[in-house]
């Protein structure tokens, strides 16, 4: 018997602003403007919006919405605190509550001062989920994501013989991509030589395998399917949808194997909610906050065994035209920093013939990922239902 | 009285706030041991101190000292210092060690140059006291 939820629920409306370096607008106007862009997207009304899941910590809260857009009768009012896998598993909470009937239509959004507001070293320490990290990796130097996720990567770069070479080219395919779609922050190509030269941040990670520090907004809707049929915009259904939480979830250091993160669990149970496998995807937006973070969540997702992501991603295959193409907006490495609700925004786009320059001919069913924090993980399968 | 500008002082080392639960640990290096919290019910270890076993819930446990010998199972290099207060010894390694104990340690390496480290590498767990209440652990 199918998933209870396969295909109840839809997204229906996306919205970005520009991804830029530098902006006078606060967090939470840029998700207020990404929100009425969606909002429109969908054909809805403010009026329309009964469920609101914010990204949290930071920008705006229920109260927010409910003063900024009129809400005449908010019904649910969610936070999904999985840093990076906050936005594709706020999905699952969002399609439960219209599958259900206790909302009609859930605004999922994102706005983030990452550049102009406080940098990633300071942001971290407040979180609630980094206190291990902040209790026993901060005193002896060990901040930031790109550290804690290093000691990762150079372990499989040792198991497997994973080099700066399989990284590079994430780093140079997910460019020309940012240069297709135009509103990205990094719109110069970039060579592998390029890369290669890119001064050392924490390796093996350098400065071309890390995420970038933007502003930003963005928003999805998300509506029962039967109602977001009627609305504007092509269906984009939501075949399979989960989260998953690994071992030792605030600590990396202590999770038995390092290179296990919560989308082993996702994947498995998203997989089997949308009834596709990994040869069914024409399109994957995967949650790129490294380089090396792309090539695990491939082996992870079942494109390739453990060990083989790096020779994967050769050979073109994750460009457009390729195999498998992957970020096709430009992502979190050239595009902008919206903790990954712009790969839900591209892919939807990909599905209903949005994507412009880099449109993936007739891609029907795809896929993204969220990770966050110290491995939290999330999968969505959409579909082209129209 | 100058006007020259001065350079803005450098942010202090972020310090570590022991709580009710790390308490053992951290007392445990100032005195210079690596005190490991192991549950009083079913005797396994378990790093970083919480306060019940995940294995059979007891809320009993016990710190008890440990080797301070193991073998590494990653590193990284740091060179971005993140907090600024680390740029002066930038680039520095942090190794992740598999303590012959059942836990992992997280702590600088000194004495071994970047090219010769390789998984498995017995390294020993050293104190450096930072003040008189805490004492944060390094590898050599």
């Amino acid at each position: 018997m199918a998933h209870a939820l396969r295909e109840k629920a839809a997204i229906s409306g996306v919205g970005d602003t520009a991804y830029t370096r530098g902006t006078t607008k606060s967090g939470l106007a840029l998700q207020l403007e990404a929100s009425l862009k969606a909002i429109e997207d969908a054909g809805l009304s403010p009026r329309d919006i009964d469920g609101v899941v914010p990204y949290f910590p930071g920008g705006g809260i229920a109260e927010d919405f409910i003063a900024n857009l009129g809400l005449p009768d908010l019904t649910l009012s969610l936070f999904v605190p999985m840093g990076g896998a906050t936005c594709v598993a706020a999905i699952q909470s969002a399609a439960m509550a219209v599958a259900t009937g206790v909302c009609k239509n859930v605004l999922i959004s994102v706005g983030r001062t990452g550049y102009s507001g406080a940098r990633v070293s300071t942001r971290l320490q407040q979180f609630p989920q980094f206190a291990l990290a902040a209790e026993f990796e901060a005193p002896i130097g060990m901040f930031a994501p790109a550290q804690l996720y290093a000691q990762g990567a150079r372990r499989h770069m040792e198991l497997y013989g994973t080099t700066a070479r399989h990284f590079a080219e994430v780093a140079v395919k997910t460019r020309e991509h940012a240069i297709l779609n135009g509103n990205v922050v990094m719109n110069k190509p970039l060579t592998v030589e390029e890369h290669h030269a890119s001064r050392m941040i924490s390796d093996p990670f350098r400065l071309f395998d890390c995420s970038l520090e933007s502003d930003g907004g963005a928003a999805i809707i998300v509506s029962a399917a039967d109602r977001a049929r009627d609305l504007k915009k092509p269906l984009v259904t939501i075949m399979g949808v989960a989260e998953g939480h690994p071992e030792s979830p605030a600590s990396i250091a202590q999770r038995p194997d390092l290179l296990d993160f919560g989308l082993t669990k996702a994947s498995a149970r998203g997989y089997a909610m949308a009834g596709v496998g990994p040869k069914d995807i024409d399109v994957a937006e995967i949650y790129d906050c490294f380089t090396f973070t792309v090539l695990r969540q491939l082996e992870i997702l079942g494109f390739c065994k453990t060990g083989e992501g790096g020779p994967f991603v050769m050979d073109g295959r994750i460009g457009i035209g390729g195999e498998l193409p992957i970020n096709t907006h430009g992502g979190l490495l050239s595009q902008g920093h919206v903790v990954g609700l712009n790969h839900v925004i591209e892919l939807t786009r990909q599905l209903r013939c949005e994507a412009g320059k880099a449109q993936v001919k007739e891609a029907e069913v795809g896929l993204v990922t969220g990770y966050g924090d110290m491995g939290d993980g999330s999968l969505a399968i959409l579909r082209r239902a129209a | 009285m100058s006007t020259a500008p001065q350079p803005a002082p450098l942010p202090e080392r972020p310090m570590p706030v022991p709580t009710r639960e790390s308490q053992a640990y951290w007392d445990g290096l100032r005195d210079g041991k690596l005190m490991l919290q192991h549950c009083a019910s079913c005797g396994k270890v378990r790093h970083y101190p919480r306060p019940v076993c995940p294995h059979c819930f007891s809320m009993e446990s016990e710190f008890k000292a440990a080797p301070l010998t193991g073998k590494v199972h990653t590193w990284t290099v740091c060179h971005h210092p993140f907090n600024f207060f680390f740029k002066a010894q930038s680039p520095f390694i942090v190794a992740l060690v598999d303590m012959d104990a059942g836990v992992r340690i997280n702590a600088p390496l000194r004495g071994i140059a970047e090219g010769d480290l390789e998984i498995g590498q017995r390294v020993t767990l050293a104190f450096e006291p930072i003040t008189k209440d805490i004492t944060l652990p390094y590898f050599t």
